[in-house]
C-alpha cells in the first residue's frame, strides 16, 4: 500500500531528519518569494517543495513564510536578531545551489554542531539509573549477569525478606 | 530576576495586517509552519498579534515586520511595527527596486498620455457600454 501524494518520501521522519541546514540562533524569520510558473523560479519551487520541510523540521523556532507570485524575481530573505536583513537572489539557481549557499552563509558549521552535541552528552551521566527519559537504564535487573527482575523470575528463598526475617526470629528465639 | 529584553518569546515576526480599526494599533496575522504528527506534513498555523503603529500607516493587506517591545505596552500589545515589507498594491521588487504587481513590472506599461487614437476610441466605446441607464419602474 503506497503512501499518498506526489513525493510522499518528503513526509517521512528519515527524510526530514536528513536535512543538514541548521540556522544560527540569530536567524528568526525566513521569507521565500517565488512564482508558481516560469523557468526562472524553477529552482526556488523545487527548494520550497523538497527542502523547506527539512529546514523547518531542524529549525522549529524559525518562522518560515512563503509568498507566491508577488514579484517577478524569486528571492529569499532572512531577518536576523540584530535587525539585519539578508537578501538572497535565487533566480536561475537550482535547489542544491540554494541549499549550499544558505548553509554557507547562515548555517551552523560542522564544528559548532559537534561541540553542541558533546555539551549535551556531558549533561547526562550514563552510569545513573532512573526514568527512561533522563537515564539509560531504569533498574539493575535490566543488565545481563545481574539478578533478574523478581517480577519475571522469583528470587531464591535465601534472598527473600520473609525468609530472612523468619531465620532471624528463629536465631533470636 | 533580570529580563534583558522582551517579555515575549517571539522577537521578530513577519505577518499580514488584517485589521486597523484600533487607534494606533494594527492587528497582524502571523503564520507558522507546524508539523502534523500523523501526516508528517507542515501546515500553516495562524496566530494574531497586536502591534503598535504610532503613525497609523498600515493598511489591511500589508506584509509587515514586527519587533518585540522591551516591556508590554498594554494587555495585548507586545510588539511594534518595525517595517512594512510589502505595501499592498505598491509592491517593490527588492532585487531590482522597481514597482511590480504579480509577475510583471509596472514600469513598462503605457501611460494614458501615450495612447494612440485607436486606443482612445476603443476605450470610449467600452465606457459607453458600461454606462448605467435608469430603468422605469
Amino acid at each position: 500500500m503506497p503512501m499518498k501524494g506526489r513525493f510522499p518520501v518528503r513526509r517521512t521522519l528519515q527524510y526530514l531528519s536528513q536535512g543538514d541546514v541548521i540556522f544560527k540562533s540569530s536567524v528568526k524569520v525566513m521569507t521565500v518569494n517565488y512564482n508558481t510558473a516560469g523557468e526562472r523560479s524553477e529552482g526556488a519551487r523545487k527548494f520550497v517543495f523538497f527542502t523547506i520541510p527539512q529546514i523547518q523540521y531542524k529549525n522549529p523556532w524559525v518562522q518560515i513564510m512563503l509568498f507566491r507570485n508577488m514579484t517577478p524575481s524569486p528571492f529569499l530573505r532572512f531577518y536576523l536578531d540584530n535587525g539585519e536583513q539578508v537578501l538572497v537572489d535565487v533566480e536561475e539557481k537550482t535547489n542544491k545551489e540554494i541549499t549550499e549557499h544558505i548553509k554557507k552563509i547562515l548555517g551552523k558549521s560542522q564544528e559548532t554542531l559537534e561541540k553542541e552535541e558533546r555539551e549535551k552528552k556531558k549533561l547526562s551521566h550514563p552510569a545513573t539509573f532512573g526514568h527512561k527519559k533522563y537515564h539509560l537504564r531504569e533498574c539493575m535487573c535490566e543488565i545481563e549477569g545481574q539478578v533478574p527482575c523478581p517480577a519475571f523470575v522469583p528470587l531464591p528463598k535465601e534472598m527473600r525478606g520473609k525468609y530472612k526475617a523468619a531465620t532471624k526470629n528463629e536465631a533470636s528465639a | 530576576m533580570s529580563v534583558p529584553r522582551a517579555a515575549v518569546h517571539a522577537k521578530w515576526i513577519v505577518g499580514k495586517v488584517i485589521g486597523t480599526k484600533m487607534q494606533k494599533t494594527a492587528k497582524v496575522r502571523v503564520t507558522r509552519l507546524v508539523l502534523d504528527p500523523y501526516l508528517l506534513k507542515f501546515f500553516n498555523k495562524r496566530k494574531t498579534y497586536f502591534a503598535h503603529d504610532p503613525l497609523q500607516q498600515c493598511v489591511v493587506g500589508d506584509i509587515v515586520l514586527l519587533k518585540a517591545l522591551p516591556e508590554r505596552r498594554s494587555k495585548h500589545v507586545k510588539h511594534e511595527l518595525a517595517e512594512i515589507v510589502f505595501k499592498v498594491g505598491n509592491v517593490i521588487d527588492p532585487i531590482t527596486g522597481k514597482p511590480c504587481a504579480g509577475t510583471r513590472f509596472l514600469e513598462n506599461l503605457p501611460d494614458s498620455e501615450n495612447l494612440t487614437e485607436a486606443d482612445t476610441t476603443y476605450l470610449s466605446e467600452k465606457l459607453q457600454e458600461l454606462k448605467v441607464c435608469s430603468t422605469d419602474k
